[in-house]
């Protein structure tokens, strides 16, 4: 699947921001090139779309053709940057809209990251969030946690744990795709470079210890450490179901599937949070 | 595994020495050795609209199958759910969806500790090793991915 698949053959323009946000007119076989952009997981850096940075790809093109006319359809792509002598010079994640539209700009915002240490982490937004001892303002409010790639798990893991700790928090959780630009220079020549755009996806938990809209998407309210999933599971569709049969189009085949789970979870159901 | 027990075992008969070795030893690790088995995640709901997303199968089956619920299946929302390191691909699964749905489809994900548990089993019954277990806890993501238009009709 990867074979022939070239940093420098420009043959993925779809990784750019069209992935991002929803476009007219996409190619058939889109959402299967993305998806081996994210299976892929690592290896993503080297289908991206590559070129340099002044628009000149074709002093790009010449270049690492030249560089490594031989080796490169052979090499597995997600060695192939590194060891074709490239190295990742910079890394930045292009500065998207806030997730959370009218939050205060004030608002603790920690980015998590794929080594940082959940006791860093949360020892200082602890800190923030409980205020010092003695002092009467008890803390900030709100804190985001976001974090992206493989820092997703951590930057739940944070949540939750603060969650646990400080009680009594309403979160809003959000998702998307976030744009990370890599610069790549060759070690070799030195006088090569190239911008590989990828996305990643991205998470960004909102906890307030103020109400939040419960009709936000993502939404949940706080809720006793016991709760699992099946309380939660449960209540979200019964709630759903609830009040979209009488609004809405009956769903075509769903129909009975949805009564039985109606009455499975009506009981443990009904109190809202 | 067997590499650093066996030539403690092959001294404990000879001398006391290796006694007061193998108990000095005790401070950094038990000195029987146990095999780790993690027991499945607890049981969860299983609605036909819930999709479990795992390690094992193949992104493009998964990624296929939710597909296959919104167009075919006739559901106006699934659950996809991700567990651990399978949080990332169920994250995945739900942008793409969202992205190739051309904005159709909306998001909404939350999150949860799921408690899990180990099982400690002595490797050799003949030392005195108790079978232990241990909880420990993970985090999970609960992918709601729905049309919205009924609300929006409204």
């Amino acid at each position: 699947m990867f074979t022939g698949c070239g940093v420098v053959s420009g043959q993925n323009q779809y990784l750019t921001r069209d992935a991002v946000r929803p476009h007219p007119g996409l190619e058939v076989n889109r959402p299967i090139q993305l998806e081996n952009v994210v299976t892929a997981g690592t290896c993503s850096i080297y289908q991206g779309q590559a070129y340099s940075n002044a628009g000149q790809p074709a002093v790009v093109n010449n270049v690492s053709n030249t560089l490594k006319p031989v080796t490169l359809p052979v090499a597995p792509p997600a060695l192939k940057l590194g060891q074709e002598g490239f190295k990742k010079v910079c890394r930045t994640e292009e500065d998207s809209p806030c997730p959370f539209p009218g939050l205060a700009s004030g608002v603790l915002e920690m980015r998590v990251k794929e080594g940082s240490k959940i006791r860093n982490l949360m020892g200082f937004a602890m800190a923030r969030m409980q205020g010092e001892k003695g002092v009467s303002g008890g803390g900030l409010r709100q804190v985001v946690f976001t974090g992206s790639g493989r820092a997703v798990t951590k930057t739940i893991t944070c949540a939750e744990i603060m969650k646990r700790k400080v009680g009594c928090l309403h979160q809003l959780t959000k998702l998307r795709y976030k744009v990370v630009k890599e610069v790549w220079e060759s070690s070799e020549g030195g006088a090569s470079e190239m911008t590989v755009h990828r996305t990643v996806p991205s998470i960004s938990i909102l906890l307030s210890k103020d109400p939040l809209d419960p009709q936000e998407p993502g939404y949940q309210p706080p809720e006793t450490l016991g709760a699992l999933w099946e309380e939660k599971e449960g209540a979200e569709p019964a709630s759903q179901t609830a009040c979209k049969r009488p609004l809405g189009p009956l769903p075509y085949s769903s129909f009975p599937h949805c009564k039985r789970v109606c009455i499975g979870e009506g009981v443990s159901v009904i109190p809202p949070h | 595994m067997t590499e650093p027990r066996n030539p403690s075992m092959s001294s404990v008969p000879q001398t006391a020495p290796a006694h007061t070795d193998s108990s000095s030893s005790v401070v950094e690790m038990d000195p029987v050795e146990y095999t780790l088995r993690k027991r499945l995640p607890r049981k969860l709901p299983k609605r036909r609209n819930d999709v479990y997303v795992n390690m094992k199968t193949d992104f493009r089956a998964q990624l296929a199958r939710c597909q296959k619920l919104l167009e075919g299946g006739g559901h106006r929302e699934i659950c996809v759910h991700g567990l651990g390191l399978a949080i990332n691909r169920a994250i995945n699964i739900a942008l793409q969806l969202q992205a190739s749905s051309q904005g159709a489809l909306q998001l909404a994900a939350n999150t949860s500790t799921v408690e899990l548990v180990d099982d400690l089993e002595p490797e050799d019954p003949d030392e005195a090793g108790e079978p232990m277990t241990r909880t420990r806890n993970n985090s999970a993501i609960h992918i709601k991915v729905f049309y919205p238009d009924t609300q929006l009709a409204q």
